[in-house]
């Protein structure tokens, strides 16, 4: 055998001292992972900072699921297996440090969370560690049918995903109008962008004190027409209405619009930003043939503009879908799902059964978690179909 | 992120060196208030406890009290503090029924304090017989009106429904809302039917109630149902209280727009914020419905407890004997404005609402804890929530009581 060839044979062979070091470390970074459990060492971290508990015990256990990935990868690189096949894996290692911690932390929780469905259970786990719920079957489905706040909610979700629909077409609007070159085009268009950029939760609030039918926004100008100021008893000025301000966010029949439209005001400048950049690609050879064609109006934004900015519309839609089901920070903010329940959605209304003020109804809430569960599945699957097909007819 | 996972590092490295030289003597406790003199009044108390008990290596930990909510379920779980704040009532429930809690009876029996000067709130602390906890703090509730309003249209403390009526509609007629209210966080309309419902019906049925005994839709609930409609018919609260908290009602309050609220003694140092003094402001109890119903009145109480999984059980011990004591009781809630349980332990004689307090809760025939508290948190969410509709809305009754009562049949199975 030629010594180049020799080299070649032990470049093959399994490096059995890295192995042996990465199975040690393998070992000490799982146990570290269980123990963290058991003895909550990271808790010495939330007594000094009093913040929650389980978020850096997560993250430390995080930490320590990634390096044990390491450690595997100490292994399997120093085998011959992979020594001989190193094209074909590179990929595949890639991919599994992205397709652990999505194991771990999405699709394990997912499975977790039907299965505690069907179960009724506090949350809470005995001193020795044993799980205090009990299996109950179908129960919670059942009891779910009969709860008018789970069938308020879904009428909310639906609402949302109904009414967060305008946004497409007012961020399509916003967008055109703001298509054109005058000076100062670009602050404009930063000024309807600005909603976008401000937090969920500041819109929430900003929304809120807006509608306050004390001294917000809408009863200062209701105000104008329909009340005055009067002296009261102890000599203070005070308003008084011949018909009262519509208290928006304390009446069941308005609340959930209130927040609907706090919601679309971000979301419209959102899709008015996916259309400007869709417009820049709108090809002016085809809008000059068209005009040579005699389109214009209505004809050359429904027959040219239009198609041309389906990628836009597309993208569009599935923000805002997406946006839509997303409604639980402003009603967070903004009402908390009241008054009595009347603008809860799925996934407020599952946070507030399980978590929410000690309410504790874990079975409950993930019941409620598993419908919403299903609902967005088929929403994902149309569009995950869509993508699948438009990819066939590029390749 | 990347902060925290170095400290996580460095912690799980403390921590094995911990593990070998700590625990000798220590005691770790975790309170749950942030209010300026609520910290401070924690914090001179612990610092009493050090300076009694030098060997003792005290660690305590304060954070926000809504946040405490969800994070006493790990803390006592998996890394349990030595004392643990929580509260009384139905609330402990589901951790004393986990076992989480250490079961502290024997305490009870031979502390001096705790065996004979806590009679009044000792049901509070039991569940199955036993006690589980030492309260540090309780306050009453009742109605706080502007007495510069009443004087004005010379009205007196009502101390029977028919005068309370006939209050509300002289003030109605003088252009003032009688109560304000705000319901935003449900919990303050559970204030006022607590209220009615122990004055039409006595303690019995308010703890009957809350333990899942008596249904919704029963003749006697709703006796208390109409009462409150007639109180929303002929006294009426303020308009949108619906999307106010309760601060935000303190507004028209202040401003004389509303002359009464229903609340705990923890709002006064709020009126005083808003521009009231002791001269504008009273308090009467809440007046007599049906005559011959002992008064009994809402005491909600703030308590500690040890967690089963705690490390050190006998200096927590110690700690709770000695916030039984007369003078830590006193001082604390001195400094917070609030009631001691402990019955030898001296009041803040300066403080009118103090006083009242005092005198309302020391001749009552039983204290309640409230209706969130006495009731288990999913019934007090769905109920708070049919409280707030109800008053929204008086004709939306029948599908309110009868929610409750498919709730009830759920919650207390």
């Amino acid at each position: 055998m030629s010594e180049h060839a020799m080299q070649t044979a032990r470049n093959y062979e399994t490096g059995k001292l890295q192995v042996v070091i990465g199975a040690v470390l393998l070992i000490i970074f799982l146990s570290a992972i269980y123990s963290i459990q058991v003895s909550g060492v990271a808790n010495l971290l939330d007594y000094d900072r009093e913040i929650e508990a389980r978020v850096p015990t997560f993250l430390v256990r995080m930490f320590f699921v990634l390096m044990a990935l390491v450690a595997t990868f100490m292994i399997f690189t120093s085998t011959a297996l992979y020594k001989r096949n190193r094209v074909a894996c590179a990929p595949w290692m890639f991919l599994s440090v992205g397709m652990t911690f999505f194991l771990v932390y999405v699709i394990v929780p997912i499975f977790q969370s039907i299965s505690y469905s069907f179960t009724r259970w506090n949350g809470l786990y005995d001193i020795t560690g044993n799980w205090t719920g009990e299996w109950v079957g179908f129960y919670n489905y059942r009891l779910l049918f009969d709860d008018p706040n789970f069938v308020t909610s879904l009428i909310n979700n639906v609402l949302w995903l109904a009414l967060f629909m305008l946004a497409v077409p007012i961020g399509l609007a916003i967008a055109l109008f703001l298509n054109q070159t005058v000076t100062g085009i670009r602050f404009y268009k930063s000024l309807f962008f600005f909603p976008f950029v401000i937090s969920q939760v500041v819109v929430g609030l900003i929304f809120t004190w807006a509608y306050n039918p004390e001294f917000g926004l809408l009863s200062e100008a209701w105000s104008v027409f329909f009340c005055e100021e009067k002296e009261n008893i102890v000599g203070n000025m005070t308003k008084v209405c011949s018909i009262d301000p519509p208290s928006i966010l304390g009446e069941a029949k308005y609340a959930t619009y209130g927040i609907i439209a706090a919601g679309l005001w971000p979301q419209i400048a959102y899709c008015m930003i996916l259309y400007l950049t869709g417009l820049n690609n709108v090809s002016p050879d085809q809008i000059e043939a068209g005009r040579l064609d005699g389109a214009k109006g209505w004809n050359m934004l429904w027959y040219v503009i239009i198609p041309q900015l389906k990628p836009a519309t597309f993208i569009a839609v599935v923000v805002t879908v997406i946006g839509s089901l997303r409604s639980f920070d402003m009603i967070a903010t903004m009402t908390q799902g009241g008054p009595f329940g009347s603008t809860n959605v799925l996934a407020f209304y599952m946070y507030d059964q399980a978590v929410g003020e000690g309410v504790g109804r874990y079975g409950y809430g993930s019941a409620i978690a598993t419908v919403l569960f299903a609902i967005m599945l088929c929403f994902i699957s149309v569009f995950l179909w869509r993508m699948y097909q438009d990819e066939k007819v590029v390749h | 992120m990347y902060k925290s996972l170095i400290r996580a590092t460095a912690a799980l490295g403390t921590a094995a060196l911990l593990a070998t030289t700590a625990y000798a003597n220590d005691l770790v406790i975790t309170f749950d208030d942030l209010n300026p003199d609520k910290k401070a009044a924690f914090e001179a108390a612990v610092d009493a406890f050090k300076k009694a008990n030098p060997d003792i290596n005290v660690t305590a930990n304060n954070g926000d009290r809504e946040a405490h909510k969800s994070t006493i379920r790990n803390a006592l779980q998996n890394d349990a503090p030595d004392v643990i704040t929580w509260y009384p009532g139905n609330r402990m429930g589901p951790f004393v029924d986990a076992g989480l809690f250490a079961d502290i009876s024997d305490l009870w029996a031979s502390d001096a304090n705790l065996s004979g000067k806590f009679n009044a709130i000792k049901p509070t602390m039991s569940r199955d017989g036993k006690q589980w906890g030492v309260p540090y703090s309780f306050y009453q509730w009742g109605v706080y009106y502007r007495k510069d309003i009443f004087d004005k249209l010379s009205l007196k403390e009502p101390t029977n429904w028919a005068e309370m009526l006939d209050a509300c509609g002289k003030m109605k007629e003088a252009g003032v809302t009688p109560f304000t209210i705000g319901t935003k966080f449900l919990w303050t309309a559970a204030g006022v039917f607590d209220y009615l419902n122990l004055r039409t019906n006595g303690y019995d049925v308010h703890n009957d109630l809350t333990a899942g005994k008596i249904k919704y839709t029963d003749p006697r609930i709703r006796a208390t149902f109409a009462k409150w409609g007639e109180m929303l018919d002929k006294c009426s609260f303020v308009k949108n209280h619906a999307t106010m908290s309760w601060q935000d009602a303190i507004a028209p309050f202040a401003k004389g727009d509303a002359a009464m609220y229903v609340m705990g003694n923890f709002s006064v140092g709020s009126y005083k914020a808003a521009g009231l003094t002791d001269d504008q402001i009273d308090f009467f109890q809440f007046p007599e419905i049906t005559p011959g119903v002992a008064r009994a009145e809402e005491a909600p109480a703030d308590a500690f407890f040890i967690p089963a999984k705690a490390k050190n059980v006998e200096n927590a011990k110690k700690f709770l004997s000695f916030i039984a004591t007369p003078e830590i009781q006193g001082t604390w809630n001195k400094a917070i404005g609030q009631l001691p349980p402990n019955s030898d332990a001296e009041v803040n004689t300066d403080d009118k609402f103090i006083v009242e307090g005092m005198a309302t809760l020391s001749t009552a025939s039983g204290l309640a804890q409230f209706y969130d508290r006495d009731a288990p948190a999913a019934m007090a969410k769905a109920g708070m929530e049919g409280f707030q509709k109800f008053m929204l809305d008086q004709s939306t009754l029948e599908e309110v009581l009868a929610n409750l009562d498919k709730v009830q049949a759920e919650v207390y199975k």
